[in-house]
């Protein structure tokens, strides 16, 4: 059963595909009478079955070798399209984690929803990104790769565009679609640039390609940075990750997946052409340099934020950059690793926070406050996901992160300084977050606050044991380092740093003594931060100023310079047309004159030889 | 002094050109049928220049210019007839006061 299941382990994206079309009739304006909630329903359902494919297939790859499947797509001239998928632990592995993260988000969607009649079109869309997802992890070619981050990309447009009425979600789904869209170009430049050296797209055989290869240092560098903006849109690293703050517009069941698996997929894309980048030392620091201004900068950002779901977002983007880090360092497997922990502990706590948003209907972090004897489950899953998410024992954050800093360690003492400053910083944003919402005094926004309905807290409850059962199938993985040979410097600098972040924050924000809300010495300082280092006005006097500048001259020279160029000539027609007809003056004479005159100059013509002739004898 | 045929055919492109002259400047539309009679008396003296010069014997032109001062005569009937029926409804001959059928 569990064969057969991995052999048609491909079908596992058409099944949220089949629930995307399948919910299509509840919109609104087709079924008109029952309401959209059978939409959801459908797609649980699909979803569910997906995850279950993937979870017989992982028993049935467990321990055996990885294969490649091969679905002819297109053959034209030289170029052949084939997709190839590869069939592994790690992929099938990555389908079960989106299939499942799915399966929660929906079903607390089903919760969150509640009063929205836009199932349809958000169950299509979750739909449409799971298959997306669970695609990218088959597939095992670049280009392919690509093709599918590019529907992502609409599919973000789309989802985030979910309430378009509003003008702030118009604008975040605009910023998202076009800033991520940017990175994917550069990405095509280089998945384009890399086939003629290549000839091949599979990530197999670029792996292999790029262990032998003896290619001009220039073109590595040009081809690894070109390489790297994809995922660096996708990511939503400096300086690609406004879109990212402003995404959070949109409907927070989607902001689930957005924040736990789908800037993810550039990780994954990342991770695939580490072989590739490992070419160029140029790309190498490229990554290291953004990863680790995006992990500090993003990290302080996220400090300074009052919105609740935008205090979040930025440490997506600080993460996000640790992986980045992970790939420069060389260590895919590690990436990967951090990238496991990293979704399943972000996704409780988007969930936390959305089943606080959901009753307390504000978002701002200085309205809230004493929900933590009201609201034990939505605490205890903001506490389980912010512990899986840093580097504190045992949970499953502290082991990924344990083998990057070892790692880093002796690569890189200076990065590995970076990661714990920003673990350190994470701790602190969390335990802020954690404070300003469930402790301190009760505030009017949450003066009556009841928990939320089961739909959202199963989800949670389900989540807060997945993240806590992480270190127990470590140690069943046999990814945990072993007592004897471990040094013991790396574990207790992240726990120090955890703990320093929780204990400076914990002593400001879980003390009711302290002044709220808190001030920074020096305000410019608190408000650059709080402002996104002002990246909106950075975008608006550089590249937006640049571009629109260029496409009014472009208008200005297409508007007067060609059509006036076009319509002169029909002018000057008119102009002469009109001008002439004064030639017919109505005078019977002057009709006299013009014959004459060209008979006349005819009769010259013709003999003007005879003429020349006469005129050069007579001389 | 031999009376040569360019002299006569210098004087008839004098004429003609006399005849063209008084066709185009003229205002008024008796005038003008004169300038034409002059034309076509230029064109008669060309005849019978050549006819004399060339063709002494059978004088064809002789006979052309018979036939030429014949229809000269019916034209300028019918032109005469134009005049006045222009006349008869303008009140006037002025060449410049015909300019009805312009742009």
């Amino acid at each position: 059963m569990s064969e057969f299941l991995l052999q048609t382990i491909w079908m596992v994206p058409l099944y949220p595909l089949a629930g995307m079309i399948l919910t299509i009739p509840w919109s609104p304006g087709m079924i008109r009478r029952t309401g959209p909630r059978p939409s959801g329903y459908v797609n649980l359902i699909t979803t569910f079955f997906a995850f279950l494919h993937g979870l017989f297939a992982l028993t049935a790859i467990w321990n055996q070798a990885p294969y490649q499947i091969f679905i002819p797509w297109l053959q034209v001239a030289n170029l052949d399209l084939t997709l190839p998928l590869e069939i592994s632990t790690v992929t099938v592995g990555a389908t079960v984690v989106i299939t499942g993260l799915n399966v929660l988000a929906q079903i607390f969607a089903v919760g969150y929803l509640e009063m929205d009649w836009g199932w349809a079109r958000l169950f299509a869309l979750m739909a449409f990104f799971e298959a997306g997802m669970c695609s990218l992890v088959l597939c095992n070619s670049l280009f392919f790769s690509y093709a599918i981050l590019e529907l992502l990309t609409l599919g973000t447009y789309l989802l985030v565009g979910f309430w378009f009425n509003q003008s702030l979600v118009v604008t975040g789904a605009r910023d998202a679609f076009l800033t991520k869209r940017v990175g994917d170009l550069f990405l095509l430049m280089g998945v384009l640039g890399l086939y003629p050296i290549t000839q091949t797209w599979n990530f197999t055989d670029l792996a292999e390609w790029a262990s032998t290869a003896q290619i001009d240092p220039k073109l590595a560098a040009l081809l690894g940075l070109a390489l790297i903006a994809g995922p660096l849109g996708k990511c939503a690293q400096f300086p690609f990750h406004l879109w990212l703050d402003e995404a959070m517009e949109g409907p927070l069941p989607a902001s689930i997946l957005r924040n736990a698996v789908v800037v993810a997929t550039g990780a994954w894309v990342l991770v695939k052409i580490q072989p590739v980048l490992s070419l160029s030392p140029v790309s190498e620091s490229a990554m290291f340099i953004v990863g680790g201004a995006t992990a500090i900068g993003a990290s302080l950002i996220s400090v300074a934020q009052i919105d609740i779901k935008r205090a979040l977002s930025y440490l997506v983007s600080a993460y996000m950059g640790i992986v980045f880090i992970a790939v420069a360092a060389e260590q895919t497997q590690t990436a990967l690793l951090l990238t496991f922990t990293y979704s399943l502990s972000m996704a409780l706590l988007v969930m936390g926070i959305g089943g606080v948003v959901w009753n307390n209907t504000t978002q701002d972090l200085t309205q809230y406050g004493g929900l933590w004897s009201r609201r034990p489950v939505s605490a205890f899953a903001f506490i389980i996901g912010g512990m899986g998410l840093i580097a504190l024992p045992p949970l499953g954050g502290f082991w990924s992160m344990q083998k990057l800093v070892e790692q880093l360690w002796i690569s890189n003492p200076s990065i590995a300084v970076l990661v714990l400053i920003v673990n350190g910083i994470v701790a602190f944003s969390l335990t802020r977050t954690f404070g300003l919402v469930f402790a301190g005094q009760v505030k009017p926004m949450t003066y009556r606050s009841p928990e939320i309905h089961w739909p959202m807290a199963l989800p949670m409850m389900f989540l807060s044991g997945l993240n806590l059962h992480v270190p127990l199938l470590f140690l069943q993985w046999q990814l945990l380092p072993s007592l004897e040979t471990v040094n013991l410097t790396v574990p207790l600098s992240l726990a120090v740093s955890s703990l320093v972040g929780f204990a400076l924050s914990g002593v400001i924000y879980l003390n009711n003594n302290w002044q709220k809300p808190v001030q920074l010495g020096w305000k410019p300082l608190q408000d650059f931060f709080a402002y996104d280092l002002y990246t909106p006005t950075l975008y608006k006097v550089s590249i937006v100023f640049v571009v629109d500048l260029i496409s009014r001259v472009m208008y200005a020279i297409d508007r007067y310079l060609v059509d006036g160029l076009v319509n002169l000539t029909g002018i000057v027609t008119v102009f002469s047309g009109q001008t002439l007809k004064y030639n017919v003056s109505g005078k019977g004479q002057f009709y006299i004159l013009s014959i004459l005159l060209g008979i006349s100059f005819l009769v010259i013509l013709v003999s003007w030889p005879f003429l020349s002739q006469l005129l050069i004898v007579s001389k | 002094m031999q009376l040569q045929l360019q002299y006569f055919l210098l004087l008839a492109a004098a004429l003609f050109c006399v005849g063209i002259y008084g066709l185009i400047t003229s205002r008024n539309a008796v005038r003008v049928l004169m300038s034409i009679e002059l034309m076509l008396n230029a064109v008669n003296l060309n005849l019978m220049g050549f006819s004399n010069f060339l063709d002494s014997q059978a004088i064809k032109g002789q006979v052309f210019t018979v036939f030429v001062i014949t229809v000269a005569a019916a034209e300028a009937a019918v032109g005469l007839a134009i005049v006045l029926a222009i006349y008869r409804n303008r009140d006037t001959v002025d060449m410049e006061a015909f300019n009805l059928l312009k742009w």
